[in-house]
């Protein structure tokens, strides 16, 4: 009896908990059409410490819409799982939604995402530049709008680096202590990209290709990581030991993105230099580093009741008047090509360095998913120079080794 | 003679002993290393994830006090109430389970018992985070994955497995006579009676043991938290909030009042064992003469 009487209690509970669902649903009616449009973004975009940048956008959208009555409903996602999250459950998920162009593809198998076609392809077109957009093009259609690039580059102490020494690595090492992720894959592959390695064909968008991580020039890269790891004045760059050295003046330049900009600046204050990937010397020959780059991109959920208030809100979102209010508020690097060419905007490092970043010493990180398999190997390869079981002796198997653990589908 | 051999056994004696306490220090300072470590680091004032030296180099206590006033970007707060309710309530739900399904596959006798009891063994060996998507949809359409119905969503998936977990009570409950039972039934106790004027009172370590552990469960949880909350942030339960600290936007500014948030969520179930831990001396201790 009373088990019954437990779970006659849970089901009112539950009959209860939808008609308050239900209800809410319903807004006041005072003009127009009555929408509800939930719309996800990463905390600080919502936080009244950095301005409500979300929320700020969000009420002049309405305002300059007065057919619509529109209900917000904001919810927090940072980009790099929104995809994920979209994909698992497309029906409970956001109208409008910030996203890591690198989870496309889930969103894309789950038709989880909206193609932006027409005018509204045209003005996405219009403000930006075709490599911001490639990354978001797939099969020729284009599934969001850009609003920051997303990759990482170098920062570096003035103090002790000219601008003539940022261009080489190897100059560099000579004047100063450098510090790099040396085991992570997110970029120790910079080198290896340098030195002819390709993923994925030329536009990292062919999946037969395959992964070209082997042969001479790989085991040439191999071997210049070996000598460069003994180097005395080079530090691996692991559980955050880059900025702790960068603190205590251990550490002279370090590899990393955006968001560590604040701290960084606060450990060098007026020292603090940015600036794109340096070269590296293979053999006397000059090599570039390249970084894999993406971007952010604000999406549309298929399932969305309100898709033409859904298209505008993102639309809205990407426009060069919220990016700069997000550029003012929260230091993120604009992409619109409009805005990137106003004098402050131009004359800001970061923005610089991070665009020069992504236009000049980087490639497209693929988005095949064939790329899931190209982490972990590369990343054995990074620990295991550091503990010293990949020698000179063994850099060529090793090296193949690599690229057969990259390019077959075995976990 | 005899005073030289008495010598030598009692020097032994001293060898091994200090052998063994040698031993057993070294495997303490082992074992409470990075607990001791997680303490020093939530009072250390150098930011950063990364330090070289082991011991910080000045002592402060604004991991803690930032936990709490820094509440725009993770409401630590927030998380550490929303827990404390959710755990409060499967606690209780869980317990109550646990010792009433005990209670009945030890002391009655119906035909589906045995079945029961294996069913629970096969289904007991199989994680549970492997129904986890199955259980997201099922609450998604009961409508239970927005507001603050998750906090009932949440409770119902930590209470809700509980009686599959019968097998330690139930052990204990077997250890008491059935006469006491009989003698009670003879005196006109109805079953419920038996169970909480009788049993329950003489089994007060196996309560203790049932509490704190469905306490802990949901406390600690992440997995089916994670699935459950998706975007809802007001929602967030503490596991959640300390695994956003280390995300690498967060990492370099949150990491020493993640340290701080370690140490601050074992307090209650500290707390809740120091209150109920004199109940594990008592137990059977007078309960059936010789």
């Amino acid at each position: 009896m009373r088990r019954r009487a437990v779970s006659l209690l849970l089901a009112a509970l539950m009959m209860s908990g939808l008609a308050v669902t239900g209800l809410t649903g319903c807004g006041s009616s005072e003009g127009g059409e009555s929408v509800r449009l939930m719309v996800w973004s990463p905390s600080e975009d919502q936080s009244k410490d950095s301005g409500e940048w979300l929320q700020t956008c969000c009420e002049a959208f309405a305002d300059a819409h007065p057919e619509w009555d529109i209900t917000f409903v904001y919810g927090v996602m940072d980009e790099a799982s929104a995809g994920e999250q979209v994909a698992q459950d497309p029906d409970a998920s956001a109208d409008v939604f910030m996203y890591a162009n690198n989870s496309l593809e889930p969103m894309r198998n789950a038709d989880a995402i909206v193609r932006f076609g027409g005018k509204y392809r045209e003005q996405i077109e219009s403000t930006n530049s075709q490599e911001v957009l490639d990354t978001l093009i797939m099969d020729d259609n284009l599934y969001g709008i850009p609003f920051t690039t997303n990759t990482w580059f170098m920062y570096y102490d003035k103090s002790v680096f000219s601008e003539e020494d940022i261009k080489s690595l190897d100059a560099m090492l000579e004047k100063g202590v450098v510090s790099f992720p040396f085991v992570n894959s997110w970029y120790l592959p910079a080198f290896y990209l340098g030195n002819g390695c390709t993923l994925f064909g030329e536009d990292g968008k062919d999946e037969e290709a395959g992964v070209d991580f082997g042969g001479e020039n790989a085991v040439e890269v191999t071997n210049y990581l070996i000598d460069l790891e003994q180097n005395p004045n080079f530090r691996i760059d692991d559980l955050g030991s880059g900025l702790a050295g960068l603190r205590d003046g251990s550490v002279n330049a370090l590899f990393s993105g955006s968001w560590d900009a604040n701290a960084v600046k606060e450990a060098l204050g007026d020292n603090i230099g940015v600036a794109a990937l340096p070269t590296y010397t293979l053999n006397g020959e000059e090599k570039q580093m390249y970084a894999y780059a993406g971007t952010k991109a604000i999406g549309v959920n298929t399932h969305s009741d309100y898709m033409v208030q859904a298209v505008e809100l993102a639309i809205w979102l990407g426009n060069a008047e919220s990016q700069r209010l997000h550029y003012e508020l929260r230091q993120v690097v604009p992409c619109n090509t409009e805005l990137l060419e106003e004098e402050d905007i131009m004359s800001d490092e970061l923005v610089t360095a991070q665009n020069n970043t992504f236009s000049y010493t980087s490639i497209i990180q693929p988005l095949v998913n064939q790329m899931n398999n190209c982490w972990t190997p590369v990343e054995n390869m990074g620990k295991g120079i550091r503990n010293g079981s990949v020698t000179h002796d063994n850099a060529k198997e090793q090296t193949e080794q690599m690229n057969e653990a990259m390019n077959s589908d075995g976990i | 003679m005899a005073g030289k051999k008495m010598q030598s056994a009692s020097r032994k004696r001293f060898i091994n002993n200090t052998i063994v306490h040698v031993i057993l220090a070294v495997l303490a300072v082992i074992w409470v290393f990075p607990i001791v470590w997680v303490i020093l680091t939530s009072f250390r004032a150098e930011k950063g994830s990364y330090v070289s030296t082991f011991l910080p180099q000045s002592y402060t206590l604004d991991n803690y006090i930032r936990l709490f006033t820094d509440t725009t970007i993770l409401n630590f707060p927030q998380m550490f109430m929303n827990t404390l309710f959710i755990a409060i309530c499967s606690c209780i739900l869980a317990t109550f389970y646990v010792l009433a399904v005990s209670y009945c596959l030890s002391r009655l006798r119906f035909k589906l018992r045995k079945p029961y009891m294996n069913m629970a063994m096969i289904l007991g060996l199989f994680p549970g985070f492997m129904s986890m998507i199955a259980v997201y949809f099922i609450l998604k359409a009961l409508g239970m994955t927005e507001g603050n119905l998750i906090k009932l969503a949440l409770i119902l998936v930590y209470s809700g497995g509980a009686g599959l977990s019968f097998q330690i009570a139930k052990g204990f409950f077997d250890t008491i006579p059935m006469a006491v039972d009989e003698a009670a039934i003879l005196d006109g106790c109805t079953r419920w009676q038996i169970f909480t004027k009788i049993t329950l009172p003489l089994s007060k370590p196996i309560v203790v043991y049932t509490v704190l552990t469905s306490f802990m469960s949901p406390w600690l949880d992440f997995i089916f938290a994670k699935v459950i909350c998706r975007a809802n942030s007001d929602q967030y339960t503490i596991a959640i909030g300390l695994w956003r600290m280390l995300e690498k936007e967060y990492i370099d500014s949150w990491y020493t009042c993640f340290a701080a948030g370690a140490v601050l969520i074992s307090i209650p179930i500290a707390a809740l064992f120091l209150y109920m831990q004199r109940y594990y001396v008592d137990g059977m201790s007078g309960a059936v003469k010789g």
